[in-house]
């Protein structure tokens, strides 16, 4: 090696060293940005787990007056649907479950209605449209529950959706569309 | 390291997508799509209004007035907007302004009187609130005297 080859050798890996540099400086800032999103992503994960498992905790009357624990339905995509029969926009949107609990029930769905309602004018409904899946009467203690889901106005219909480890993976306020939801249970089933 | 802003904002997004942060629509309170108000007319009768905001209704027969110490006959509801409800059959709803006379027996000048109201209805874009118990306190006017002011609920809805 001589001088020359000495002094092109030198001059080389200054180059590559600051590429190098640039190359760490950009992985460290990247890990850096996912570091972050994981922690904002984490965090929520933990509300979703913490908020599923209050849902899933859940012991609420069915229609025959018999206690109901949602956590029966572990382990499946969970469908929380809260309404009341003086809530339009609720009934509108129940023939679609119905068929939806029908299409894809034994591929693991599980639809819950929690009425908000009176006994009495639930059974007429549930009669009414043949409902498939169970209907619960909740009180004002199910509404408050949904309001820490953020249903802050207590507003009707809400409805969670419950992965099969029990997080929540969605909650709606207003009418759950049939392709929002397809599109949903595609993910989760 | 200007490249770091739409990366860092690309994984925001992912992870605020993710989140199950509320998916509401923009949707007024209910005190607020809904505004209640009454004035005591004369000694034998409250006068009631719903300011019903755009995009939201009142249901008619869930509307009930009361009155405490002594008691009101039955409100005067203005009829409402006829609409088929496939559960309900014909039902009525309100839209705008909505006035309402609550007849008062056996009052007395300088009377305290507190006006029960409740409410329900909806927002078009399909969201119903609950049932809205409200009330609020007037003062009966001596017979011949002015209507006394228009007064709102205080603090004690379930919204507040």
């Amino acid at each position: 090696m001589n001088a020359a080859d000495a002094a092109a050798i030198g001059a080389a890996p200054e180059g590559r060293s600051r590429r190098r540099a640039l190359i760490v400086g950009i992985i460290a800032a990247v890990a850096l940005a996912l570091g972050i999103a994981a922690a904002f992503l984490h965090r929520g994960g933990a509300d979703a787990v913490r908020n599923g498992s209050a849902v899933l905790k859940l012991v609420l009357p069915d229609t025959n007056g018999q206690q109901q624990a949602l956590a029966q339905w572990r382990g499946k995509v969970v469908v929380v649907n809260f309404w009341a029969t003086w809530c339009a926009p609720c009934r509108e949107e129940m023939p679609e479950f119905v068929a939806t609990q029908a299409r894809d029930g034994a591929k693991g769905v599980q639809f819950v209605g929690i009425a908000v309602d009176d006994p009495d004018k639930v059974r007429a409904f549930v009669k009414e449209l043949k409902l498939n899946y169970p209907a619960l009467i909740g009180g004002f203690g199910a509404i408050e529950l949904s309001r820490t889901l953020g249903n802050d106005l207590a507003a009707l219909p809400f409805t969670i959706v419950l992965d099969r480890q029990g997080r929540v993976a969605h909650t709606q306020l207003g009418p759950l569309r049939q392709a929002k939801l397809d599109a949903l249970l595609g993910r989760l089933l | 390291m200007r490249w770091l802003v739409p990366l860092f904002s690309l994984l925001f997004a992912t992870a605020h997508a993710e989140g199950i942060s509320s998916l509401a629509p923009k949707l007024l309170p209910p005190e607020q799509a809904f505004r209640l108000s009454a004035r005591a007319v004369d000694p034998n009768t409250i006068e009631a209004r719903f300011d019903v905001a755009d995009g939201y209704y009142l249901y008619r027969d869930r509307m009930h007035f009361s009155t405490e110490p002594v008691p009101a006959a039955n409100a005067v509801l203005p009829p409402g907007k006829p609409k088929h409800d496939a559960f309900f059959g014909d039902v009525e709803t309100y839209r705008g302004e909505v006035v309402v006379r609550v007849p008062l027996v056996k009052t007395a000048a300088g009377q305290k009187i507190t006006l029960h109201a409740d409410s329900q209805g909806c927002a078009d874009v399909g969201v119903c609130y609950p049932p809205n118990p409200q009330q609020l306190t007037l003062v009966v006017p001596a017979a011949g005297d002015k209507p006394g002011a228009f007064v709102e609920p205080g603090g004690k809805g379930w919204f507040k």
